[in-house]
This record gives structure tokens, sequence and C-alpha cells, in this order.
């Protein structure tokens, strides 16, 4: 890890609902590690996976575009979000605006209606992208106070976090779609055991699980189930919307499919706060998972109850 | 003895094909394809498609508006990404596909209470008042979208996973979360919708 330095902070609407411990176990992890967070001004939603159906793709696209706006007003540092969802549309918004003047100009002009403009050529990234690239694994190991000895953790990727960004020049080049090595590494880092994990890109569904779980639960009940065979005391994902569906479903696949799963869900960042010897809930927000490890708490510091 | 070939039975409309090609984000690459099938076999739930994305793609070459516009494999999409990165001819093919849906839905393919429509009404409602998604109100709005019955169904369903999430901190209790400049977003949104109906929605 080089200098200190402050990136633009985009939270996402996530972060102050499903997935706060995101929020806040980032927000306590990444100073730690010389990457100071300043949040978009009056940041907004970035349209997800179905915004253009209900608002048509220039709006959805002037979501992101108000986003840039506004992160541009704090000057032209990268902007960082740990959302899976955010990073794809504004990381791919971001390009494309770049890319393409007509694009360029038609969000210009509606940004114009709400007395805004975007000209920087902003490059938005991922937090586990950062955390690769700019602080490193050496880094990350050299932070560890409180080492993880002992956990079995299973790496679920999931989708968005690497598709179809990670590969690219413009992602950072970071990680491989198929096979990414970046959570486990992160695992191993903490101190902690990253079991093999065949499951790692799976889709547990995404929002299709969030309006309609039956579609999709079986697909949840592969992560659990492969997890469970390779002996994870835990489940770590970067993305919210993953840690949300594979947590809060297990109870509802239970009763569909026989099983008697009741592993816990937890972000990398968790893993982290809880090896950097921080706070269990201040900063790694324990408390927060819904089907808690005690394993983890047990190691925290000042456990995991709030 | 070769038993002579048929006469055609219907004719394909080439039009339509030439339509998703300029019309539909992503469809200008769609003549890339050649029907290799990765995207098919990558897909999670492609099964559960009434066609995978390369025979829907097939489909469109066929000119079958009909079947095209309103077959499920858009709406099963979940947005995973695994095809646009399989794919040897980079065919974005999750992008045309989120956009089909689009489509199905503009030309009135998704009628009445149609889970995925719904969905997706429901979350623009909430970051178009509010600036963000509130996902206590966006859904139960959709719930309840879907009719007062299943609406009532489903929150009893979900009740457990609710509480569970307030007891964590992760369902607040009280009004949204709303930026301060939705004034300016709505502003904004309205423009971009005025800007698109001038130029259309390809390649957006």
């Amino acid at each position: 890890m080089s200098d200190k330095k402050t990136m633009t902070y985009y939270p996402g609407c996530s972060s102050l609902g499903s997935g706060r411990h995101l929020d806040e176990s980032l927000r306590a992890i990444m100073p730690e590690v010389g990457v100071a967070l300043d949040d978009i001004e009056d940041w907004n939603c970035c349209g997800a996976s179905v915004g253009h159906i209900g608002g048509g793709q220039l709006p959805n696209l002037a979501l992101t575009g108000r986003n840039l706006a506004k992160a541009q007003q704090k000057g032209t540092r990268d902007v960082v979000t740990g959302c899976a969802a955010c990073y794809l549309n504004t990381h791919g918004g971001a390009e494309k605006i770049k890319a393409d003047v007509k694009k360029r100009a038609a969000i210009n002009e509606a940004l114009d209606a709400g007395g805004l403009s975007y000209t920087a050529e902003l490059k938005v990234r991922h937090a586990c992208e950062v955390l690769v690239n700019d602080v490193g694994l050496e880094a990350i190991e050299a932070r560890v106070a409180n080492p993880l000895t002992g956990l079995k953790v299973a790496g679920y990727v999931g989708c968005q976090t690497v598709r179809p960004f990670a590969g690219t020049a413009a992602g950072g080049d970071y990680d491989c779609y198929d096979d990414p090595t970046f959570l486990d590494d992160f695992t191993r880092a903490c101190g902690a055991e990253a079991v093999p994990f065949a499951h790692k890109t799976a889709c547990c569904g995404g929002s299709v699980a969030v309006m309609s779980p039956e579609r999709t639960l079986h697909l949840m009940k592969a992560i659990l189930e492969e997890a469970t065979k390779a002996g994870a005391d835990v489940i770590s994902t970067p993305c919210p919307l993953c840690q949300t569906n594979v947590e809060m479903y297990q109870p509802a696949i239970n009763e569909k499919f026989g099983t008697n799963y009741n592993i816990p869900v937890v972000f990398y960042s968790q893993l982290m706060a809880v090896a950097f010897g921080m706070d269990g809930v201040k900063d790694a927000a324990l408390h927060r998972n819904t089907i808690r490890s005690e394993k983890l708490e047990a190691m925290a510091k000042g456990g995991g109850k709030a | 003895m070769t038993t002579p070939a048929p006469a055609a039975a219907r004719k394909y409309d080439l039009a339509f094909a030439k339509w998703v090609y300029q019309n539909v984000n992503g469809g200008d690459k769609l003549s890339l394809c050649m029907q290799c099938g990765a995207c098919s076999g990558s897909c999670p739930i492609g099964v559960q498609m009434d066609h995978g994305p390369r025979k829907l793609f097939m489909m469109i070459r066929a000119g079958m508006k009909e079947e095209v516009l309103s077959a499920n494999t858009q709406w099963n999409c979940t947005s995973c990404y695994r095809c646009v990165v399989r794919c040897p001819r980079g065919v974005p093919v999750t992008y045309i596909l989120q956009d089909l849906a689009a489509k199905s839905v503009e030309f009135g393919y998704a009628k009445g209470r149609h889970e995925n429509k719904n969905f997706a009404q429901s979350f623009w409602w909430s970051a178009k008042s509010f600036g963000r998604t509130d996902e206590r109100l966006m859904t139960m709005r959709y719930f309840f979208s879907l009719g007062l019955g299943e609406g009532y169904k489903r929150t009893m369903a979900n009740l457990k996973i609710a509480l569970g999430m307030v007891k964590a901190g992760r369902m607040h209790v009280g009004l949204p979360h709303r930026i301060k400049g939705r004034k300016g977003l709505q502003a904004i949104l309205a423009k971009a919708r005025e800007i698109e109906a001038r130029h259309g929605s390809a390649g957006e």
C-alpha cells in the first residue's frame, strides 16, 4: 500500500436497508488500509437490473448521469462502490457516456433540466478491485491483528461483481469470470481457510429471487448444498443482494426441499473488520446478520451482540 | 425416390429482425450470432425458459414477432451476465434480453398482473418518487399490485423475514429514505424520457 488516498463513495440504496452491514464494515475497513471514503452528496438509485423496464433506457442511464454529476462536484477522484448492481450500472454507464458523444450530449441535456452537468470522465470502481489493485493483498495481510484461524469460509463471488467487467481494462482487469480468486485471497489474508467452492460464481437468482422466489430457490439451494459439502462455517460474499437472498430464503428452501440449512452468509468486509481486530458490532456489524455465526462472533472484539 | 420439398407453410416477416437490430439495445450486434448455444448452455435458469437465448435469436431472424415478444425468456433472465462474457462473437446477450423485456411491456405483451412487469414498475415508482429504492414500500407495492388476495398472501408469507430484518436493523420503520433533490431528479428523468421519445432507445 502506497500513500493514503481519498475516493468518492457511492453507498447505494441497500446501504440504508438490507445491506447496511456491507456499508458499515466497508466504512470501517477501507480507511484502515489507506482508502478514505467521501460520499457523493445526495446520491440516488442506480436503476439496478429493472430500471429500464419501468423508466426507459435513457431515463435509467440518467440516474447514473446524476450520480456522476454529483460525484464530479467532489473532484475527479475515482468513484468506488461496494454494491454489485451499483457497480454494474454506474461503471457501465460512465464508460458508455465516455465512449459515446451522442449519449453524453443526451445525458447532459437531461441533467440540465435539473441544473447539473457532467463533463468529467470519472472512473467508477468496485471496492474489491480497489482492494486488489490499489491496496494489495500484502497490505491487507499486514493489517490483520486477529487472524481468523480455523474459520472455514466458502467464497461466494456471485455474478455482477465480476461480470461483465472484471476482466476488462476499464474494470481494472483484476480477476476472471468463471473462477475468480480474489475472494479466497481475502479469506486467506484474514487468516481463515478458503474451502474449495465450485459454486463461487453461480447465480442466486438476483431480482428474480426477490420477485418470485419459487423460480429460483433451487439455485440458492445448490449454493448452500455445495457450501455445506465443503464444510464451510460461513459463506462470504461481496454482493448485497446475494447476501440477503442466500440468507433470508434458507427457511423457505428448507420447507420446500426438506433440508436443514442454517449457514451464516457474511460480507468479506465483515471478515476483514474482525480480522483487523475491530469492533464486532460497530465495525463488523455482525449483529445485522439474521443467521449469526457464533464461531465468528467469538473471534470478534466485543463479540457480535449489539 | 426423394419426396419433393414442401412449399413454405408461412411467410417469415424479415422486417422484425431488422427492427430488433435497429431498436433494441445491443440489437445491432445480434447479426453476429452464429447459433453456437454458449448462451443457453451457460444460463442458470435457461431450462425454465420457453426458449433459450440462442433459439430466441433464431426466432428473431425468422421474424416470429409474436412468439418472441410474448416469450418468458426475457422475464427469466437473472442478469448474471454469464452469456455476455462467454459469447465468442461478442453479442451482448443479457442487454438484448433486458431490452426485449422493456419492449414486451411497451407493446403490450406483458399484460395484467405480470410479476416481472409489476416488479419493475414498483421499482421505478420508488426510484422516481424518492430518488432511492425503499425496499419495504417497493415490495409492498409490488405484492399488492398482484391483487389484494395475493398481496395479503405474500405479505404473510414474508412476515417472518421482514421481522427478522427489522430486528437486525436492516429494515427501518418510519418515513422512506428520500433524496433532497427529488424535484431536480424528476425534471431530469422527464427530460430524458422526452429525449428518448425523440430519438428512440436503441444503443442506450
